[in-house]
């Protein structure tokens, strides 16, 4: 028998990736993304290593530049790459309603 | 009259003494594109612009040797009014509003920029058959993949439509493609090349790198298109050198490193005795291999599922339907338009890696994956360090195989990340590497070697690489060269 996540694991892990899925994905999903969840657990079988940790490979050049304001992109241009937008603001559809949220 | 095979010093005599002008090599470019269309190489041309700009270069002063060249971009690095997808559905309408640091750099050198290359969707796979645009196809058998991310970089330099192309790497997505296609691809070190302006897949691995033809032009363009940059933090602030000043010197007394697990039975056998024959020839030109242990390597490919699933979760999080790109048309609400904007937006690969990701980075299971895996990783470096205490370099096969059909079965969610297992390594110790074509299959397929280096010994690479280019002296033109002039 092929391994699977259950379908619940499979919700967990879509919503916290923000995609919604069908049916048929859902079903996909459950054995390729088990597939995937089994390799990482190699990490596991690592021995031998120190603590420390490598977060970045340059620490000594990673400095902060000033903070003086500098060339700024148009606004309009910004704003104007949203797909629904109106002057100056982006439109969303209501975050928050009478009652309940959204 | 083609001018385009012509070495790049005898195009800059003829550029300066007005023989010919920039739209000259434009036109050829495009000509080259258009009969290659069918390659599948570009997904977005630049043709009106790329005119213009070749007209208005017109007067000004051959001041350098990229002057008036061609140049092909992966489309993940942002061009200003020029599309830029990352070959993603959630970004086929997008017009970026700057320029990528590298963009300007290239622009600085009068160099052109003749269209947008095809890839994988975010630069997530290795056969850059995720594409939305659809895969580009292998010059020397058009059945066969280019390899990926950085496939259309790879197929439109292989083809010899252009000299140079700009690709990215994050798990070997330079140097994979460029071997697949028996072309020169260079990762650099990380923090060479400012990533401001690259879509960011994974900021801790990603790097952006030169394709060419040969060894020369590739240290010419990495020239470029490195230095500190404001915008990018961890950009590195190094002394100004020049990456071709050890081409064509001897190689003797050079101590070469080759790591036991590149050379174990992982990889092809004919691959191997390719290797082997560079490591024979190595020695009778006075430099010095020898095999060595660098532990942790048969673990690179967990490490990178772990660290590069993990940062791509947490990066492709922008992609929400409300700044920018593909939105989903009928939301009840602002959960509807996050949730079916990336249903509809992202391809599957992509999507099982944001959630792979995105479980890894969630919770505790932050310090149980991705903190374990940064830890490994330092390790690894350590490794990879010592062996440069006492090596020059390093070197070994690019990949397991050479490239495969692009009928192959895509069911295997972790094939994309098997292909990668000699090319992750490098990335994971943030270290330069470059392919070099060394010879070709029993199919006529190229094989590629990889040459690593220390940390910011990127000349050194271009050292070792350029003596073999000439050594070998291979023709590395699908076409045969019949089009000579």
């Amino acid at each position: 028998m092929e391994e699977k996540l259950t379908k619940e694991e499979v919700l967990h892990v879509a919503d916290l990736a923000r995609i919604s899925l069908t049916e048929e994905e859902i079903e996909k999903y459950r054995v390729e993304l088990k597939k995937l969840l089994n390799d990482v657990e190699k990490i596991n079988d690592v021995k031998g290593y120190d603590d420390d940790i490598l977060i970045a490979c340059w620490e000594e050049n990673t400095t902060l530049r000033k903070d003086e304001p500098g060339e700024m992109l148009n606004p309009k241009e910004v704003i104007g790459n949203a797909p629904r937008h109106s002057g100056n603001y982006i439109e969303v559809p209501v975050v928050i309603s009478d009652g309940e949220g959204a | 009259m083609k001018y385009l095979n012509k070495d790049i010093k005898e195009i800059n005599k003829l550029l300066k003494s007005k023989k010919i002008k920039p739209i000259d090599l434009v036109e050829e470019a495009f000509e080259n594109i258009e009969k290659n269309k069918d390659l599948n190489a570009y997904i977005t041309l630049n043709k009106e612009e790329a005119i213009k700009q070749a007209k208005s270069l017109e007067d000004k002063e051959v001041d350098n040797l990229l002057f008036g060249l061609p140049i092909a971009v992966k489309d993940n690095i942002v061009t200003k009014d020029l599309r830029t997808t990352c070959a993603s559905h959630i970004l086929d309408n997008f017009i970026p509003i700057y320029n990528a640091t590298v963009v300007e750099k290239i622009k600085a050198k009068n160099m052109i920029i003749i269209g947008k290359t095809n890839m994988d969707e975010f630069a997530m796979g290795s056969s850059s058959r995720t594409s939305y645009f659809g895969a580009p196809k292998n010059p020397w058998n058009p059945k066969k993949i280019s390899g990926g991310s950085s496939g259309g970089s790879a197929t439109t330099i292989a083809a010899r439509d252009v000299l140079f192309a700009l690709g990215s790497d994050t798990g070997g997505s330079i140097r994979q493609p460029a071997s697949y296609t028996g072309i020169v691809g260079m990762k650099p070190t990380y923090g060479r090349i400012s990533r401001f302006g690259l879509v960011a897949f994974a900021s801790s691995l990603d790097q952006i790198g030169p394709m060419t033809k040969n060894v020369y032009e590739n240290a010419l363009l990495l020239n470029a298109l490195v230095g500190k940059d404001e915008k990018d933090l961890t950009s590195v602030r190094r002394e100004e050198e020049d990456f071709t000043r050890f081409i064509g010197k001897d190689i003797k007394g050079m101590k070469i490193a080759v790591p036991n697990y590149f050379m174990s039975d992982i990889v092809s056998s004919e691959i191997i005795d390719k290797v082997k024959e560079i490591i024979k020839l190595l020695e009778k030109k006075g430099a010095t291999v020898d095999y060595v242990d660098v532990k942790y390597l048969e673990n690179a490919v967990t490490l990178y599922q772990i660290i590069a699933m993990g940062e791509a979760s947490s990066n492709l999080a922008r992609f929400d339907g409300i700044r920018y790109g593909h939105s989903y048309e009928n939301p009840k609400n602002i959960e509807d338009v996050y949730l079916k904007t990336r249903a509809e937006g992202f391809g599957e690969e992509v999507k099982r890696r944001i959630m792979v990701g995105s479980y890894l980075l969630s919770g505790e299971n932050a310090k149980v994956y991705y903190n374990k895996a940064l830890s490994i990783r330092d390790d690894m470096r350590k490794e990879f360090k010592n062996v440069f205490k006492k090596y020059d370099l390093m070197i070994g096969p690019t990949t397991t195989t050479t490239a495969y059909n692009l009928t192959d079965p895509m069911d295997d969610p972790r094939k994309s990340f098997m292909d990668d297992v000699l090319v992750i390594p490098v990335n994971m110790a943030g270290l330069p590497g470059l392919n070099l074509p060394i010879g070709f299959d029993k199919n006529n397929m190229p094989i590629g070697m990889q040459v690593i280096g220390d940390s910011f010994e990127e000349a050194k690479i271009y050292h070792l690489a350029s003596f073999l280019e000439k050594e070998l002296n291979l023709e590395l033109n699908p076409f045969g060269g019949e089009e000579d002039e």
